[in-house]
């Protein structure tokens, strides 16, 4: 899907020519590189079907695993994106800190908030006020 | 006496407070990393990256760098101790460095993977020195054919020596040269793939692109599952010197493994990884006692722990001379020296004597630093291995952040790194390797340019990349790869090596 998408846009910015190749030529080129290896593992994923299921029970990519961590650990940095420049550096990293702490294994709210103030407060202190990173203050104002 | 006056030069450049301070820090954080399992030095140096853009070019790359040989010394302990690799070059260490510990050998066998360390560190370094300044005269009569070639041999070694699909290997690969090549056609001035978005118009950052494939997809595939239950030593370790005769038995595998690890370090595609597998092979089979492999040898410890360090000085070769990146880690430091405005190439030994020598200078004093490291504080990286991944992850993951921000001051590039840390994620669990994948990326551009210049060239041709002869020899040579590699009979005598990091 990507090359086949890759190569029709790649045609809308111009091929060009072998002896003058434009901007889409390189993008055309490898994006044919892309459908056809794509089908050729395609085709071989379905031939191999059988011996890949076997092979699934044997080597389970999601069984056994909590991958719902790796959709919480996820979800909350992506909510945390939006927010980083309303909330301001401190508050959010701050809040994103106790999620984390917390979510993996459960520890005491204690040590997760204990933990969380001294992280993004060391970082507060070594990034914005030595590296002088301008990190977004949000509507706390600092 | 031409290369004593440049590496002088090059000591002044480091015996500074500052470039030794840069220095330090790097072999700490890599020997700190190397003793920490879930992070390697690919990932640490891609957090990195954002913090070095401010600092001067010379000084960046030596941070860089000592991260890099230092995670090699880091990386023994772990698998001598807890019989887990801190990281990918270290894992054939497990095998004999681990039984050794279960025997009461943990002293010898971490003294002589330091020393080893030490002793091809100097080798490789000698290497570089002496083979880099002519190499680099020669790579002056390169035109962009033979860089084409190059950057063809390169990415088709790494995909040839790709654990999984060579199939999907080759599209990782492709799909990487289509990101690198995302903003302002240099030729024509006009945007591609920017989708309206003006923080595309300079392409995908490579800091939060790498920082995502492999930092926070290391991350994800660690919290998924429990890392309890390791066992680690919890009686002090003594006796790191090793005793004469552990030194009559590793001191022909450390030699051995030292010119083996520096020649396959220059290698495009080869480094650290392969190294350490082919040197522990060659042991194996020229020993008298091959049968004692895997119960304890020391020779064991001795040739993987020295070839992945001399393979970290070869690996700077093909970048410093040629431009082109040989493994990943290398396309990390091709990215740091264009940032700061520094090519690479036949002419950075001329036109930056002062980087060249300075970085070979800041390697000498880093072995030193790594093995004051890593003998005497042994203690305190055998305690770092009780810190639980549940303190640890936020931290990494807050650095990812705060590194991905501080690159524009956007959160444009958050959401980019986070993008490509599920992408990362998704491609590890299905087996798609990240490594061609990167180098690609970095290479993108450069593979680009050189062959629509060399097309030009040519006037269409595609014969330019078979009419002159270096050219045509890399040609040729990634033909044969490339055959070889779809053939399944002479794949099938690859062994397996994990090569998560390629480097």
């Amino acid at each position: 899907m990507i090359g086949t998408y890759t190569a029709i846009h790649a045609y809308q910015l111009g091929l060009g020519s072998f002896r003058h190749p434009d901007r889409g030529f390189i993008f055309f080129l490898c994006a044919l590189l892309l459908i056809i290896l794509g089908a050729i593992d395609l085709a071989r994923t379905f031939i191999g079907k059988h011996k890949k299921e076997k092979d699934k029970e044997e080597y389970p990519i999601w069984r056994d695993l909590q991958w719902q961590k790796v959709l919480m650990v996820l979800l909350s940095l992506i909510v945390y994106t939006f927010f980083l420049n309303l909330a301001g550096f401190l508050l959010s990293n701050f809040l994103l800190m106790v999620f984390l702490f917390r979510v993996v294994e459960p520890t005491k709210w204690r040590i997760a908030i204990v933990s969380s103030l001294i992280t993004v407060l060391l970082s507060y202190a070594i990034f914005q006020v030595w590296l002088k990173v301008p990190f977004p203050t949000g509507f706390l104002r600092f | 006496m031409e290369i004593f006056h440049a590496l002088f030069l090059g000591f002044s450049e480091i015996f500074r407070i500052k470039a030794l301070f840069y220095c330090f820090v790097g072999v700490f954080i890599g020997t700190l990393i190397g003793v920490l399992p879930g992070i390697g030095p690919i990932g640490t140096m891609s957090l990195l990256l954002p913090i070095t853009y401010k600092a001067p070019p010379l000084l960046a790359i030596v941070l860089l760098a000592g991260i890099y040989y230092g995670a090699m010394y880091g990386g023994s302990t772990t698998s001598i101790l807890v019989n887990i690799p801190g990281e990918a070059a270290s894992v054939v260490t497990c095998l004999d460095g681990y039984q050794m510990a279960r025997k009461g050998r943990a002293g010898p066998a971490l003294g002589i993977a330091a020393f080893g360390s030490f002793i091809a560190g100097t080798i490789g370094l000698v290497g570089l020195m002496l083979i880099a300044p002519p190499l680099a005269s020669i790579a002056l009569r390169f035109g962009p054919p033979e860089y084409f070639s190059l950057m063809c041999v390169g990415l088709i070694i790494l995909i040839y020596l790709a654990s999984g699909s060579v199939i999907r290997a080759l599209m990782m690969a492709a799909f990487g040269i289509i990101l690198g090549c995302i903003g302002v056609d240099p030729e024509t001035g006009f945007t591609r793939f920017v989708f309206g978005i003006p923080d595309l118009m300079d392409g995908i950052g490579m800091a939060p692109f790498v920082m995502g494939l492999f930092g926070i997809s290391e991350v994800f595939l660690n919290i998924e599952q429990s890392l309890k239950g390791r066992s680690i030593f919890t009686t002090k370790v003594k006796g790191l010197f090793p005793n004469w005769q552990d030194w009559k038995d590793s001191i022909m595998p450390i030699s051995r493994g030292s010119i083996l690890g520096f020649l396959l370090g220059i290698l495009p595609g080869g480094g650290a990884v392969i190294s350490s597998f082919v040197s522990y092979a060659v042991e194996k089979k020229i020993s008298r006692h091959p049968e004692k492999f895997g119960t304890g040898t020391i020779e064991g410890v001795a040739a993987p722990e020295s070839a992945n360090n001399s393979a970290t000085a070869g690996a700077f070769i093909p970048l410093l001379t040629l431009g082109i990146p040989p493994n990943v880690v290398m396309a990390l430091l091709l990215g740091v020296f264009i940032i700061h405005g520094v090519v690479p190439g036949p002419r950075l030994i001329s036109d930056n004597p002062n980087i060249f020598w300075g970085l070979v200078a800041s390697m000498y004093v880093g072995n030193i630093m790594l093995l004051i490291l890593n003998l005497p504080l042994i203690g305190l990286w055998v305690q770092l291995l009780r810190v639980p991944y549940k303190i640890l992850f936020p931290l990494i993951l807050l650095f990812c952040i705060i590194g991905a921000y501080s690159i524009n001051n956007s959160t444009f590039d958050i959401a980019v790194m986070l993008v490509f840390g599920v992408t990362g994620y998704l491609m590890r669990k299905y087996k798609y390797e990240g490594a061609p994948m990167v180098l690609a990326f970095v290479l993108g551009p450069m593979f680009e340019n050189s062959l629509r210049q060399s097309l030009l060239l040519s006037d269409g041709s595609f014969s330019i990349f078979f009419t002159r002869p270096i050219a045509a020899g890399g040609m040729i040579t990634t033909i044969l790869l490339l055959i070889g590699s779809i053939i399944p009979s002479i794949r099938r005598r690859k062994e397996m090596i994990p090569m998560e990091e390629k480097n």
